[in-house]
């Protein structure tokens, strides 16, 4: 047995494959992407820890996550706010963990997707599951995972092939989606399969969310992120808990309000079928005014404002990254104007 | 910290570094290697660190007086306080809210309200390894059947030496102290063979054991609902594959990387889904557990010297408490009982029918036996009995009109990877992997290195533990 000559034969074939692997996907369209993991997540919630009074955090659902740009709010104000935002999540148990377990008393813009928003308060539902879940990785990760994340960040920062993801998206490389995106078979279970659901966003380490160039000019594409939001629409019939969401969330507003804390509650844009379903079942004079009403809190609600009633989304509810980056800027210049971002520094 | 992690890649690059530089002496690479385990078990929770020091003192002091103390009582003494210790953090860890939970129903069925509030006791990783380990060398020497540890540094790396420390093999303090009293090297070919263990090892994990199969298994046993033949028998074959690999995959990574410091440790698995009956399955899979069990409670317990009676009783009683190692619930009981149950049927059937074993009649019993060890790996999985009732109940054909959870591509894939395992293991059953190497061109192996590390590199995911770590 030549156990040299096996490894040295081991380590070229290996290398070789991993090339040739990655410039395939890089010939397939695919760039290098940072997975909006629990670990990225956990990284911008340790910054809370040492924020000062003009710091700024973001929370909220995948609209806040997609349609302020950080970069642009960083122009506009000098200061990079923290995206704690989570993807089909209620904002609730976040805003509860900043609210209970910092001393934080900056500013914070709290978006407000009814559908999530005023979900649910039941612990193992999924847009609560899901923020809770990231709230409890930052309080009990490793320091084993803290330091295989910032390992992992060059790898995903510069190849292809290592790119996987929490979320499970449909056109993930990794072996296990690859294996699940053979069709095969689907006819036999008794359940219709989900419909596939492919990433259209690109994240950076700082979780900055921008809509991908394919979603936002390729309608085709767009459709099938559109097909996975009916798909959700249509197997959800639970109510909106609207008293429990809104009991939960004041509770905490006011607490956050009376150690000095600047609230700011963010209604995004949606077009399409979320706008039909929202304006019919999550009446704005029924759970935004009221919330508002409720907490006190200054409130931006995108149909207030000429300059933001004609943005399209072009999957029903998230902005392009021109849009974005447009809503960003002009939303910062309504708040500064109106005085709502009295304890940032602003330039 | 996980073998399949950038984190091990990273640390086990600097432990090799050191281990082969010039700068150390023999003392200063085994104070280094007890260092670098502190280090690789308390990057996972720091103050359980403590845990292992407390183990390690207690063990070491009662192994010095009994290496001197002739006094039959106050021998006892020092094994007792050894097991008061050991048994102790386990109780309390491990069985701490298992037993605060069942004194609570029993009250309630008194119709006593008792409603106290859950412990939220951690689950110190690897506890039941280590304390056992530790455990075994008090009572060997409790037996003066070994010399004391040389030197507290040589005792305490046999604690804590970390390509065991979490998920075993459980050594035996003969076997692996006396290693560390003179320098241990590995040779060019032990290294190379060490790291291609390695690759073996988190194949298993990473590609056979997580990708494969982890999510077919999970899907079944986390479905409420009462599952079609098909799918229940999917989800158990899936299981069974998933914990073997999962198993044997951290046994191997452990033995590579000791093997690469020189250090040889024992097999912990010898293609166990190729038994033939359950007293091979015990001689097959995890091995080091079942000699633990066999030597430290089999035979005080009578084994096989106060008569047929007893010695089932001993058996059974032995089975029992190796299912609740695996687990405080009472499934894994339930499975321990079960496998008590095959092995006195066994013993029985075999005093009454003498099968001559060839290669057809072989490989019938063989299956025969990994059936029945698919039932016991339904106990072993679920979560609740109600889930267990439903599977068994669908894999005996009883629900017909049961729920198609499942893709018919993933059903392929497990029968396919599952009917290849059994196969590969009956093939491999009276031979090693090192022998198979050796038959076989240095370029098919190479190719075949190749193919399980560029699996691993595509797979890669998010570092799932391995499920041994909760026991």
């Amino acid at each position: 047995m030549n156990l040299k000559q096996s490894m040295l034969i081991a380590i070229a074939l290996s290398l070789l494959s991993l090339v040739a692997w990655e410039y395939y996907w890089r010939t397939q369209g695919k760039l290098p992407d940072i997975d909006d993991n629990k670990d990225l997540w956990a990284v911008q919630r340790a910054k809370v820890e040492t924020l000062s009074e003009n710091g700024v955090i973001l929370m909220g659902s995948s609209r806040v996550l997609f349609d302020i740009q950080l970069n642009e709010w960083e122009k506009e104000t000098g200061i990079k706010p923290i995206q704690l935002a989570s993807a089909g999540a209620s904002p609730l148990p976040i805003f509860h963990d900043i609210v209970n377990n910092t001393d934080f008393n900056g500013t914070i813009v709290v978006g407000v997707t009814p559908g999530l928003f005023f979900s649910t308060t039941y612990p193992q539902a999924g847009p609560w599951k899901r923020a809770q879940s990231r709230v409890e990785h930052y309080e009990n990760r490793t320091y084993a995972q803290r330091f295989n994340h910032s390992l992992s960040m060059p790898l995903q920062k510069n190849l292809v092939f290592i790119s996987t993801s929490e979320e499970g998206w449909s056109d993930d490389i990794d072996l296990k989606s690859l294996l699940y995106s053979v069709s095969y078979g689907e006819e036999r279970m008794d359940e219709p399969p989900f419909p596939p659901f492919f990433k259209f966003e690109y994240m950076d380490e700082n979780r900055n969310n921008r809509m991908s160039d394919k979603t936002a000019n390729d309608t085709a594409f767009a459709r099938t992120v559109k097909n996975v939001w009916k798909s959700i629409v249509e197997g959800n019939d639970r109510p909106p808990q609207k008293e429990e969401t809104m009991t939960f969330f004041t509770e905490d507003a006011k607490k956050f309000r009376a150690r000095g804390g600047n609230l700011i509650l963010l209604r995004c844009p949606s077009t399409g079928m979320f706008k039909d379903i929202e304006s019919k079942h999550l009446a704005r004079s029924d759970f935004w005014e009221e919330l508002v009403k409720a907490t006190e809190a200054k409130a931006y609600h995108y149909a207030d404002y000429e300059q933001f009633k004609n943005l399209d989304c072009p999957e029903w509810s998230h902005l392009s990254g021109p849009d974005a980056s447009f809503f960003t800027t002009e939303l910062v210049k309504i708040m500064k104007a109106d005085g709502a971002l009295t304890k940032t520094k602003t330039n | 910290m996980l073998f399949n992690s950038l984190s091990f890649v990273v640390f086990l690059v600097i432990v090799l570094a050191l281990y082969y530089s010039k700068i150390l002496k023999w003392t200063g690479k085994k104070s280094m290697l007890l260092l670098a385990s502190y280090v690789f078990y308390g990057l996972w929770n720091p103050p359980l660190v403590i845990l292992l020091w407390i183990s390690t003192v207690v063990d070491w002091t009662a192994g010095n007086k009994l290496a001197i103390e002739d006094n039959q009582s106050k021998r006892k003494f020092w094994l007792l306080l050894s097991m008061f210790v050991n048994l102790g953090f386990l109780a309390f860890f491990k069985y701490g809210n298992f037993l605060l939970e069942n004194f609570t129903m029993v009250m309630n069925a008194l119709g006593l309200a008792y409603e106290p509030k859950p412990m939220d006791i951690i689950l110190p990783m690897g506890i039941s390894f280590y304390t056992f380990q530790t455990m075994s060398y008090t009572i060997d020497m409790y037996h003066k059947k070994i010399k004391p540890a040389r030197t507290f540094l040589d005792f305490a790396l046999y604690v804590t030496f970390f390509p065991q420390l979490v998920a075993g093999p459980i050594v035996r303090a003969k076997d692996l102290i006396t290693q560390f009293y003179e320098e241990k090297k590995a040779s060019t070919q032990q290294f190379i063979w060490g790291t291609f263990l390695l690759t073996v090892g988190l194949f298993q994990k990473v590609v056979l054991a997580d990708t494969m199969l982890a999510d077919v298994s999970d899907q079944v046993f986390g479905s409420a609902e009462i599952l079609h033949s098909l799918d229940a028998w999917t989800g158990t074959l899936a299981f069974s594959g998933q914990i073997f690999f999962d198993f044997a995959g951290y046994s191997t990574c452990a033995i590579g990387i000791a093997l690469m410091l020189g250090i040889i440790l024992p097999d912990n698995f010898r293609y166990p889904y190729a038994s033939i009956g359950f007293s091979d399955l015990w001689k097959r899979w995890h091995i080091s557990l079942s000699t633990w069990l066999r030597d430290y409670l089999y035979i005080p317990l009578g084994g096989n010297r106060n008569g047929i009676t007893r010695m089932y009783v001993a058996l059974m009683l032995t089975m029992l408490l190796g299912g609740l190692w695996h687990g405080a619930a009472w499934t894994f009981v339930i499975w321990g009982a079960l496998h008590g149950m095959y092995l006195i049927v066994e013993r029985l059937l075999k005093t009454k029918i003498n099968i001559k074993v060839n290669a057809f009649n072989g490989i019938l019993l063989a299956f025969l036996t990994y059936t029945l060890v698919n039932f016991t790996w339904v106990f072993f999985r679920a979560r609740e009995f109600s889930t267990a009732k439903n599977m068994i109940s669908s894999m005996l054909f009883m629900n017909p009109e049961g729920s198609k959870i499942l893709h018919g591509f993933d059903i392929i894939r497990v029968l396919t990877l599952i009917g290849i395992l059994f196969i590969c293991h009956w093939c491999m059953r009276n031979t090693s992997m090192k022998d198979l190497s050796q038959k076989i061109s240095p370029l098919l192996l190479g190719v075949i290195w190749a193919i399980m590390f560029f699996l691993i590199a595509i797979s890669q995911g998010s570092g799932e533990q391995f499920i041994y770590f909760q026991f």
